[in-house]
């Protein structure tokens, strides 16, 4: 009501414990359900926790190398900053391929989140039905800018990690240890043959080259990055260790949501729900919401910075367009070959933004960023 | 602007009616939970007949029958129809395919079954005789209602008859599972095993044992295993109870039960099993062959002993005792051991388990076939029993 | 590829659903935009008007006393005099007999004995003295003059007692009005077991005594302000000055002068006009009765805000977490008040889930429940005609009814109609078979839920949500508790109070401020005022 607006600045700016968290919240989506199986079909031996864990260490450097890029240009996301480096126009083309990225990647993860639910929760209920609501309530969050979902993030990821460990923990009844003997039984080429599917389920890191411009104290950003990474390459390699661990690579290769599979092969009859799916279905589909709303934002925030477009409009153009993206694969082979598809052209952009840019950056602007200081 | 506006309320108030909500709702009452679930060889109930001869029969071949067991039947009004009627109906039907079956189950009855709260699954062994246990539990696997927590279960007789028991207030499928609770008290009951590990284990071909269910006089026994081997998914014969509890000594899932032998008198000597650890160590032997060394430790208590002049607390008696008991044990594992080896020629103790971790090289040679690998092998007993007490009593 | 490309653009109904997801979002926020324009014109156009105000009160020397006696009597009498409870009493002043007028409001001057010493005063008063020597001897505390006529006679209405004397160009306001008040009781609204149990009355003067009562500080202070345009109330805004941020105590001072009201019946009127969002369901002011309460909420930094007439005072800003702090969570020791806390989370939680979930479960996902627990639910809900949500519909309307039934009787009977509303009608319903019993379970708990929650107006807004709540899970089942969560959670997240999110200190996390949120650490270790209300002193000691 009152223009004044003194007290505390609504500026777009997030501490770095946000950052953690909202970095975090966009890589733990869809894999937390997929990812035991993806790795295990490449792997074929039990060392698939290996290839969880050095993927995650080779998404860290990643992180690293975005990281630093953004750093040398303090205040500006990727968008900003890809035109200032490599010109203009051809500025824009990548950008706009990352744009791409992003709204293919959130139709993406919309399908799953709507694949999973028409089969547990809703049988029976028009795809429309699921999706479209979700998306109109990412837009309603999405309009509110980065610290709304900042906080949105810190609401549920709490809850998402408690629910979590509650569920691995009870569902260590069924670990056997045997499950994932021997240890590099067939050497290490099965663990690099993983990695291939283990990158794919951190794609989602190049969200690091935008939050980094809007952190509150830049100093911080290594750590907060890099605990922001930590937790899901941590929370998956809880999974794979459960998942496998409980179920054997073999029913985890045939599953085709093995997580879930391992929730509901047990029941504790006398606890308050006897049945585990439900509330980790719960957790993994506000999961999935912090996800999808992450890629939302950055698509828009892309669009609006890299065109100078007005940010509400650009998320009401998005929505349709993400919608459709939801209904173009026509079945969950399709939808599944998407992710896929994802996992690769996210290598492709990691070369494109962050080696590239940062050689071009080094070449142009030698010894640093004395040229744009705000 | 404004009628564009008014365009667009009345295209959602459209959608709004003519699609409005619900379309998954379905009240838990008007559904009918089936709690457990039997599979025969296909053979037309006397119903069904009867339907069949007043035109209710389709086109099928009756290659499976299936019988559902739905509960509550009828709660009615709280507890006047209680203990009168039973609380559990059984609906079979015969037919080609599960799903079909189930569909045409909904022809005859008022309301939908789900499968969400299906506990056991009893399969007949004589069905299993001629079809891969793959293509039987296929539908089971694949449904989105079934949870993999389903347990499975082998009947040597008409598996839709273990479904129906004596007491009128029990429903069969829940005291079936229920039975198995009772595996820390002796392991003759093995491990339940689940719908998960049935996928596991049928993906990766090995043999395995199901537990057996038999019924005498409207009442049930678990009773040893029928063995499924693995690469053609079939029934190929069943192990006697104390086979059951040697595998679940042997693969570390049990440590209960009784080992119970005769002294020199003909008495009987009861030994109740605390604590048991099996290790296997695998090695290739001189002729190619594997050599398993299986160290078998336990720990217990006399429990029972019924001779007389005997004097428990002696040094000598112990050593007499645990010497009587190991050779039981042995005797008993020995049995099992040709069954597997020689009789059957399947691995169902899960020596490959072992062959994979220890030497997993050479379990990528022996992989493909296993079991005939495993009948050559040579295997060591190493059996160490002791006795920790006497029970409360010293003589 | 290029056919593989056309197999899968997707039919024409897809690309209408994309029309129509991209419309409604559009429209709702056009509507949303409007309705807010509409609340800003209002408040615009507000501080307009009380500008004008403003050059009015000080346009006022049009009316002037005159030094005339006669011609100050005639327009008192033409102002007021009309009204039968106004009573003139002239007399003459002192030796010289100085022609003087006592005008007051009967039954607001009780005390006679005042009056008495005061018309004793007077008539022996020597003349001479200019009025501002009279003042000095009148024996009141809060005796003042005024030139403007308007003033004058709007006092007297007030209850003021007030006197007019020949040759002088100023009234005298002599005594204040003391008028009935009540006395000091229990707040109502918020009664604890433990801790004082003094509450606000609607005296304006007696509430600030009693805030000050609280404690010897230099640093309490308290400004005044008028509201109302057609009838003016005393509004007071208090705060610890060496804590309060500045920037905050400007915000608040801007909104207030920017009330534009006809009159300022209690300050829920006040609480609307000055709030963020008058859209949102949450409140963003609280109200308590409690003076300790008050007192607390300044120590962290806020600003109360009392209003004339009513017991309620505000407190600014708040915060989600502090609609579920009771001040018994301070008194009791850290352990109890820590679980009585979260008891009350978990409660908020309920009062707000529970009739959802349970239509989410018994409709959509009987495979979500134990078997145990479906096949009772069965059993009880056969026969029961109506869908879940119809049902827990029919019982949660009458409860709401019920409880404001409740209200409004006299207290012998309330008790007793909660009786017969809550166990009759819900044994009866269960009896007839219109509801099941497993629902009344988990109506009565939702609704007891709802009375544990300490700020009453935060239990309406519960209720509220709730219903929304049952709305969204009949028709998408568990997934649309889920967005239904997710859209409170993200409302929440925009949400702001006097500039402070609304979601603190829940997000961000800031460890120092979660000492007092779902747990009550011991009292040594809450040394520091929050962080989130930026004060001028972070540290308790």
């Amino acid at each position: 009501m009152s223009v004044s607006r003194s007290f505390v600045e609504p500026n777009d700016k997030i501490t770095s414990s946000q950052a953690a968290i909202v970095l975090n919240n966009t890589m733990l989506g869809a894999g937390i359900l997929t990812l035991p199986r993806s790795v295990s079909e490449s792997v074929k031996t039990p060392d698939s926790w290996i290839s969880v864990l050095v993927g995650g260490i080779i998404v860290m450097l990643v992180v690293v190398i975005m990281l630093k890029l953004s750093l040398r240009f303090p205040g500006k996301t990727v968008f900003q900053y890809t035109q200032t480096i490599i010109g203009r126009y051809p500025g824009m083309v990548w950008c706009l391929m990352l744009i791409l990225y992003y709204v293919v990647i959130a139709g993406f993860e919309i399908r799953a989140m709507a694949e999973v639910t028409l089969f547990y929760l809703l049988e029976g209920t028009p795809i429309w039905a699921i999706t479209i609501p979700f998306i109109w309530l990412g837009a309603y969050l999405v309009l509110g800018g980065i610290n709304s979902i900042a906080r949105v993030f810190q609401i549920v990821f709490p809850i998402s990690l408690f629910i979590l460990i509650v569920s691995y923990l009870l569902s260590l009844r069924l670990f056997q240890i045997d499950n994932l003997r021997p240890v590099l039984g067939d050497g290490i080429y099965p663990v690099i043959q993983g990695l291939k599917s283990t990158v794919l389920v951190y794609s989602g890191c190049e969200v690091v080259m935008t939050l980094v411009a809007q952190l509150e104290h830049p100093k911080q950003a290594l750590k907060a990055m890099l605990t922001g990474i930590s937790i899901p390459v941590g929370l998956y390699f809880i999974t794979i260790i459960m998942v496998i661990g409980g179920l054997s690579v073999d029913s985890a290769v045939t599953s085709t949501w093995p997580t879930i599979d391992l929730v509901r092969s047990f029941e504790i009859t006398g606890f308050l729900f006897e049945r585990f799916e439900f509330p980790l279905l719960v957790i993994w589909l506000m999961q999935m919401f912090c996800n999808y709303c992450s890629f939302f934002y950055n698509s828009s925030l892309g669009l609006s910075q890299v065109f100078n477009l007005s940010y509400k409009g650009v998320i009401f153009a998005l929505v349709p367009v993400i919608f459709i993206v939801t209904m173009i694969p026509k079945n969950i082979n399709e939808v599944f070959e998407l992710g896929d598809s994802i996992g690769y052209s996210s290598i492709l952009l990691f070369l494109l933004f962050p080696v590239t840019l940062s050689l071009i950056a080094l070449m142009r602007f030698k010894g640093g960023i004395q040229y744009e200081k705000p | 602007m404004r009628s564009l506006k008014l365009v667009f309320m009345l295209l959602m108030v459209m959608v709004v009616i003519t699609q409005s909500g619900c379309w998954s709702s379905n009240e838990i009452e008007d559904l009918a939970i089936y709690a457990g679930m039997a599979l025969d060889e296909g053979e037309i109930s006397t119903t069904e007949r009867e339907f069949e001869e007043k035109g209710g029969a389709y086109s099928k071949q009756n290659k499976i029958t299936a019988t559902v067991q739905i509960v509550p039947l009828k709660a009615g009004s709280k507890g006047e129809v209680m203990g009168k009627t039973s609380p559990y109906t059984n609906i079979t039907g015969a037919g080609d395919s599960i799903l079909e079956i189930f569909r045409q189950f909904s022809l005859r009855m008022n309301k939908p079954i789900i499968g969400h709260h299906l506990k056991i699954i009893v399969i007949s062994s004589q069905l299993l005789q001629h079809r891969s246990i793959k293509q039987i539990t296929d539908f089971m696997l694949r449904d989105n209602d079934i949870r993999p927590s389903v347990k499975i279960f082998l009947s040597s007789e008409k598996a839709m008859q273990t479904l129906t028991t004596k007491t009128p207030d029990e429903v069969p499928s829940f005291y079936i599972n229920d039975i198995v609770q009772n595996q820390f008290r002796t392991s003759k009951i093995m491990d339940p095993v689940l719908m998960t590990d049935l996928d596991a284990l049928m993906h990766s071909k090995q043999s395995f044992i199901l537990q057996n269910i038999i019924r005498a006089k409207k009442q049930i026994e678990f009773s040893g295993a029928g063995i499924i081997k693995g690469d053609s998914g079939k029934w190929i014969g069943t192990l006697t109870q104390e086979d059951v509890e040697c595998i679940n000594w042997l693969t570390n899932a049990g440590s209960s039960g009784v080992i119970k032998t005769k002294n020199e008198q003909d008495e009987t000597m009861s030994y109740e099993i605390k604590e048991m650890k099996t290790r296997v160590r695998v090695n290739r032997g001189g002729d190619d062959r594997l050599v398993f060394q299986v160290r078998i430790e336990g720990k217990g208590r006399i429990s029972e002993d019924w001779s007389v002049e005997d004097n428990p607390a002696s040094d000598a008696y112990q050593t007499k005792a645990e010497k009587l008991f190991r050779e039981k044990l042995t005797s008993m594992m020995e049995h099992l051991l040709s069954a597997m080896q020689s009789r059957y020629k399947v691995d169902v103790a899960m020596f490959g388990e072992a062959v994979r971790i220890q030497k997993p090289h050479i379990w990528k040679e022996v992989k493909a076939n296993w079991d005939d690998t495993f009948s050559k092998s040579r295997i060591n007993l190493n059996i160490d029993l002791q006795i920790t007490e006497f029970g409360s009593t010293t003589k | 590829m290029l056919s593989s490309i056309k197999s899968h653009i997707p039919g024409w109904e897809v690309f209408f659903q994309a029309l129509l997801t991209l419309a409604v979002p559009i429209v709702i926020y056009r509507i949303y935009a409007a309705l807010n324009t509409l609340a800003k014109d209002k408040s615009g156009s507000a501080e307009g008007v009380s500008q004008t105000t403003y050059s009015g009160t000080e346009e006022l020397p049009d009316h002037p006393f005159s030094r005339d006696y006669d011609n100050n009597m005639n327009r008192v009498r033409e102002a007021i005099g009309a009204n039968s409870d106004v009573i003139i009493r002239e007399l003459a002043v002192g030796d010289s007999e100085v022609r003087a007028a006592l005008v007051f409001v009967k039954g607001m001057q009780e005390d006679q004995l005042l009056k008495i010493q005061i018309m004793q005063m007077l008539l022996e008063a020597p003349f001479g003295q200019s009025i501002s020597n009279l003042i000095d001897r009148i024996p009141t505390n809060s005796a003042h003059t005024t030139s403007s006529m308007d003033e004058f006679t709007q006092s007297i209405l007030f209850g003021y007692m007030a006197l007019i004397i020949d040759g002088h160009s100023e009234g005298l306001l002599i005594n204040p009005p003391c008028g009935p008040s009540r006395d000091i009781t229990e707040p109502l609204s918020e009664s604890l077991l433990r801790g004082s149990r003094v509450g606000f009355t609607e005296e304006l003067n007696m509430n600030t005594a009693m805030i000050r009562k609280q404690g010897l500080t230099g640093n309490l202070q308290i400004r005044s302000y008028r509201v109302g345009d057609t009838i003016q109330k005393e509004l007071a805004i208090v705060y610890l000055n060496d804590i309060v941020n500045p920037d905050l105590l400007k915000e608040v001072h801007a909104r207030i002068e920017s009330i534009k009201i006809d009159f300022a019946a209690e300050s829920g009127s006040i609480e609307q006009l000055i709030e963020d969002n008058y859209l949102s369901p949450f409140q963003q002011a609280q109200n308590t009765e409690r003076p300790d309460r008050v007192i607390a909420a300044l120590l962290e930094g806020k600003i109360a805000i009392l209003l004339d007439g009513t017991p309620f005072a505000l407190i600014v800003p708040v915060t989600f977490s502090m609609l579920l702090q009771s001040p018994e969570d301070y008194f009791e020791r850290w352990l109890p008040g820590t679980l009585l806390r979260m008891l009350r989370f978990l409660a908020a939680f309920i009062a707000v889930m529970a009739p959802s979930l349970y239509i989410s479960f018994i409709s959509f996902h009987p495979g979500l429940i134990p078997t145990e627990l479906a096949l009772t639910i069965i059993e009880t809900r056969q026969g029961v005609p109506f869908p879940a949500l119809i049902e827990v519909m029919i019982l949660e309307i009458s409860i709401e009814i019920l409880r404001e039934a409740g209200i409004r009787l006299p207290k012998p009977i309330g008790p007793a109609m909660g009786i017969v509303g809550g166990l009759v009608i819900g044994e009866a319903a269960v009896q007839a078979g219109i509801v099941s019993p497993f629902l009344v379970i988990v109506v009565a708990v939702t609704a007891i839920s709802s009375f544990s929650i300490p700020v009453y107006s935060a239990g309406i807004t519960l209720r509220m949500l709730r219903f929304v709540a049952m709305l969204f899970a009949a028709i998408l089942g568990m997934y649309g508790t889920i967005l239904f969560f997710l859209l409170v959670c993200c409302h929440l997240s925009k949400l702001k109070s006097f500039g402070v999110p609304y979601l603190t200190p829940i997000t961000p996390y800031r460890l120092s401020d979660w000492k007092d949120f779902f747990v009550r650490m011991p009292i040594f270790l809450m040394n520091r005022r929050p962080k989130l209300m930026k004060t001028k002193q972070n540290k308790r000691r």
